[in-house]
């Protein structure tokens, strides 16, 4: 073994004294699967409205399906043991358990390993990527990943905040002391979501370590270069900076951008005033949970979801997925503290915090999903993020890539990161 | 810059008066069918049954054992009702609720009124008739319809019912008073079918009505009543005779709106504002947009995915409650968010309150009552009847702490035959019942003047 190899092994060593190892094993209790049985049992169907799909929100007659498939065929147990693969760990910062799963590739030999941090969102969580985790650990022409993925305090397996105030700004700092107490000088960045707001921020703050920043969400600013590029963008669009693709998904705008924002929003907008009522029921009805959460990964996956009777969910995504992803907001009892995220962040004028005043430097690349929820053009982006490397119009996917295309997702990373490393 | 808004104020009322003229507008409607499948071909079966409230064992059982499998989470240090309902004080409700509330006593309070349902459009409407035991000679009682809103329902209205079906002064008119529930709202069935909105629960209301014998009547409503009693006035302006309402938040900010918010502040006179309207209106952006978008988040959830918001409160009582009190609290005063127990208790007692849960929970209405306003707001702002103004004699009653403030200029834009407006001294949101006295002096006052207008 190489002399940095040594040295990356004896501080990953003295990083795993001052993190606990942790495995998922105390989920499977069996008092906790009786339970959760018996309030499935309970539950309080009704009726959907003939003929609506899921336009008035998760259908209640594909909800019955979905939950005799997790009541009778769903195994917990199989799930935690995949979960388990990959080794768990927590330790203690800001006075919170941050917990994390930390994979390095197989073979080391000739290989440039890339440490690379990545960032879930909500309602998702760590387990969004364990599809594309195999796929960044191989060896892609001498390149290859050692990935972190952290959850977000609050959220999962790790400790929610106690005190108000729990912002993207504090999460970017907590994820900043883990990597560098796990020893990573440098490392990229992946984020979605929460996420992509969270490695932003991470990216702000030590620019010096952060030695690639990709997205597949980006939030654009407003001002006026936007405005303009919005009102001359659909009959000049090159000289707004817009290309053709950029054209078809933004406009019409009114109806693009504010009308589908507006239908898809009520549930930010109740997170971000009043998250403890909205989420009181939801942590003692797991039939409830199950439906807030995924009628996101139905709807914010494909808009025509919405006018399906089974919104869609098994075309792109397993019900074992799925529901896994459930049992982490279920057994952790989360929910609450998850959506108390959107009332720090939103809570005050965010375009006033200093984030959104401050420009981005390191290098950045963002896939640009044609169903993401918010198509952001790349004129838009460079107006913070001034070290744009590339700029991917993705054929397809929609706002959680890393599980639905995992393989498109993890080459643009890949790509971009060789691009990177080349400067 | 004055000289050009006055420019502007001429040329653009020359305009709108020229464009507008859509005196005595009636609001149309059809009929619909809210039942299963499509409507039989026999005839609508019109009998009214009577309807008594009740309660089991297995219901009471249920219900405590859910509560006791509440998985409690900590609200954050400090941080009163602004993140919602404060978990320690929920703590403190539930336990009564569970330990101290006797639903059994409170059923019989229900059903000390009668309790009818009958039929209309396919689905079961059920309301409360309260018939005066003594009118005065020479005079009938005057029928009144009064119709709840969201998370209320009828029993709102128990602590007035009385007040105006039996008054203590003899000068006091005698009312005879139906209370409906809208449908997919506690007793009354749900439609089953999309579209059902305020003007549909207005024509079943109508029909409810006529059912009962009523030619003529008086309509009072506060929250969605408020609409639905105002479609009814603009379907047939003829059968209601006044109505009174004491919410009325503009749905189309006209001209006068407009350039009242802008110039108010300066020149109050000019626009009729008083001390407490200047006081509740300005700063306009704090007031009128932070604090809505501060609580509309519900409204905008429940307009957009009301099955998905409303699942898991239909399977957790405590989270339900939760809902529905957070409203109690934050909408009687907005102050009551810096309060670690959100001030509920100071205007309402937990019987009423948690009863008025509990017809929620045993009805499993909240999805069905959360879908009225995806019914209502889906598309957007511009239904017919909120461009057709109000020509019945219309009262306000103005509570100080109401959601949205309406001084005399904004409602008059809608209500052009206001008889009455009356600033009230305190009450908030749930103003029937918080200040039942209040009120029923107030809805007194203006039938007295409607009435001596007709004689005229």
């Amino acid at each position: 073994m190489k002399y940095t190899d040594v040295f990356v092994e004896m501080v990953h060593g003295v990083g795993i004294l001052f993190a606990g190892h942790f495995t998922c094993e105390g989920l499977i209790d069996d008092l906790v699967y009786q339970d959760l049985h018996e309030r499935i049992d309970r539950t309080r169907f009704s009726d959907p409205l003939e003929d609506s799909g899921f336009q008035y929100g998760f259908n209640s007659t594909y909800l019955k399906k979905v939950v005799s498939y997790w009541r009778n065929t769903f195994d917990w147990k199989q799930q935690v043991a995949v979960l388990n693969k990959y080794p768990h760990f927590k330790t203690k910062i800001e006075g919170l358990d941050v917990h994390f799963i930390h994979v390095r590739p197989k073979h080391r030999g000739d290989q440039r390993v890339l440490p690379l941090m990545m960032v879930h969102g909500w309602p998702g969580s760590f387990y969004e990527f364990y599809k594309i985790l195999p796929l960044l650990t191989q060896n892609h022409d001498g390149v290859s990943f050692e990935v972190v993925i952290p959850s977000i305090p609050g959220y999962g397996f790790s400790e929610a905040p106690h005190k108000k105030g729990f912002n993207s700004l504090a999460a970017a700092r907590i994820f900043l002391t883990l990597m560098e107490r796990l020893g990573f000088s440098q490392f990229y960045l992946q984020g979605g979501d929460w996420g992509s707001l969270i490695t932003t921020n991470m990216a702000q703050m030590r620019p010096d370590r952060v030695k690639g920043l990709h997205l597949n969400m980006c939030m654009s600013t407003r001002g006026f270069k936007v405005l303009l590029s919005m009102m001359i963008g659909p009959y000049l669009p090159f000289l707004v900076g817009f290309s053709r693709e950029d054209v078809r998904r933004l406009f019409p705008f009114f109806e693009k951008n504010v009308w589908e924002m507006l239908k898809e929003s009520g549930y930010l907008h109740i997170q971000a005033t009043k998250p403890d009522t909205a989420g009181r029921g939801l942590n003692d009805s797991p039939v409830g949970l199950a439906a807030y959460l995924l009628e996101k990964f139905s709807t914010w996956t494909h808009k025509r979801n919405r006018d399906l009777e089974d919104g869609g969910l098994e075309r792109k995504f397993s019900l074992d997925d799925l529901l896994t992803n459930v049992m982490i907001y279920w057994t952790t009892g989360s929910i609450i503290s998850s959506m108390r995220f959107y009332k720090e962040n939103l809570g005050s004028n965010p375009n006033d915090r200093i984030d959104a005043r401050t420009g981005i430097f390191v290098p950045t690349g963002l896939a640009a999903f044609p169903q993401e929820l918010l198509h952001c053009p790349r004129s838009w982006a460079q107006i913070r993020y001034r070290n744009i490397v590339s700029y991917t119009f993705m054929p397809q996917g929609g706002h959680f890539p890393a599980l639905e295309e995992p393989r498109l997702l993890a080459a643009d990373v890949i790509q971009f990161a060789k691009k990177v490393e080349e400067l | 810059m004055f000289t050009a808004v006055l420019v502007a104020l001429v040329i653009g009322g020359l305009i709108i008066f020229l464009v507008q003229r859509r005196r005595n507008q009636v609001l149309k409607t059809e009929d619909g069918w809210w039942g299963p499948g499509a409507p039989p071909g026999a005839e609508e079966d019109i009998t009214v049954r009577s309807f008594k409230v009740t309660t089991s064992d297995e219901e009471l059982e249920d219900l405590y054992r859910r509560i006791d499998q509440t998985r409690p989470v900590s609200s954050l240090e400090d941080s009163q009702f602004h993140y919602g309902f404060n978990s320690h004080y929920l703590q403190r409700v539930v336990s009564y609720w569970r330990n101290d509330f006797d639903w059994r006593r409170q059923v019989d309070k229900l059903n000390q009124y009668p309790h009818f349902k009958t039929s209309i459009e396919g689905i079961d409407v059920h309301y409360v008739h309260v018939k005066p035991k003594r009118v005065p000679e020479g005079t009938s009682a005057i029928p009144l319809i009064m119709v709840h809103g969201w998370p209320g329902s009828f029993y709102e209205f128990y602590g007035l019912i009385p007040l105006l079906t039996e008054p203590s002064d003899p000068g006091d008119l005698v009312f005879e008073v139906v209370c409906p529930s809208i449908p997919g709202y506690g007793f009354s069935e749900a439609p089953r079918k999309k579209g059902f909105d305020s003007v549909c629960a207005a024509r079943i209301f109508h029909k409810l009505m006529k059912r009962l014998g009523f030619q003529q009547f008086y309509a009072h409503g506060g929250d969605w009543g408020w609409l639905v009693t105002t479609n009814m006035a603009q379907l047939e302006p003829k059968t209601v005779k006044g109505l009174h309402v004491n919410f009325a938040p503009p749905s189309k900010p006209g001209l006068q709106m407009v350039l009242s918010i802008m110039l108010g502040r300066r020149f109050p006179k000019l626009f009729g504002f008083t001390d407490m309207d200047v006081e509740r209106l300005y700063p306009c952006m704090e007031k009128l947009v932070v604090e809505s978008i501060k609580e509309s988040g519900y409204m905008h959830i429940q307009a957009t995915k009301p099955d998905t918001a409303g699942r898991g409160l239909n399977d957790s009582p405590v989270g339900l409650a939760a809902y529905i009190l957070e409203k109690f609290s934050t909408w009687t005063d907005h102050d009551f968010r810096n309060l670690d127990d959100g001030g509920l208790t100071r205007k309402f007692s937990l019987d009423d309150l948690l009863t008025n849960v509990m017809i929620y929970w045993t009805s499993g209405c909240i999805i069905s009552s959360m879908r009225f306003y995806k019914e209502n707001f889906g598309k957007g702002l511009d239904a017919p009847h909120a461009k057709i103004p109000v020509y019945v004699p219309t009262g306000f009653a103005c509570f100080p702490n109401e959601l949205m403030h309406t001084p005399k200029l904004w409602v008059k834009q809608k209500y052009r035959n206001l008889v009455s407006f009356s600033p009230m001294q305190r009450g908030g949101h749930f103003a029937a019942m918080e200040e039942p006295q209040l009120m029923a002096e107030d809805i007194q006052k203006f039938t007295k003047t409607v009435e001596k207008k007709m004689k005229q």
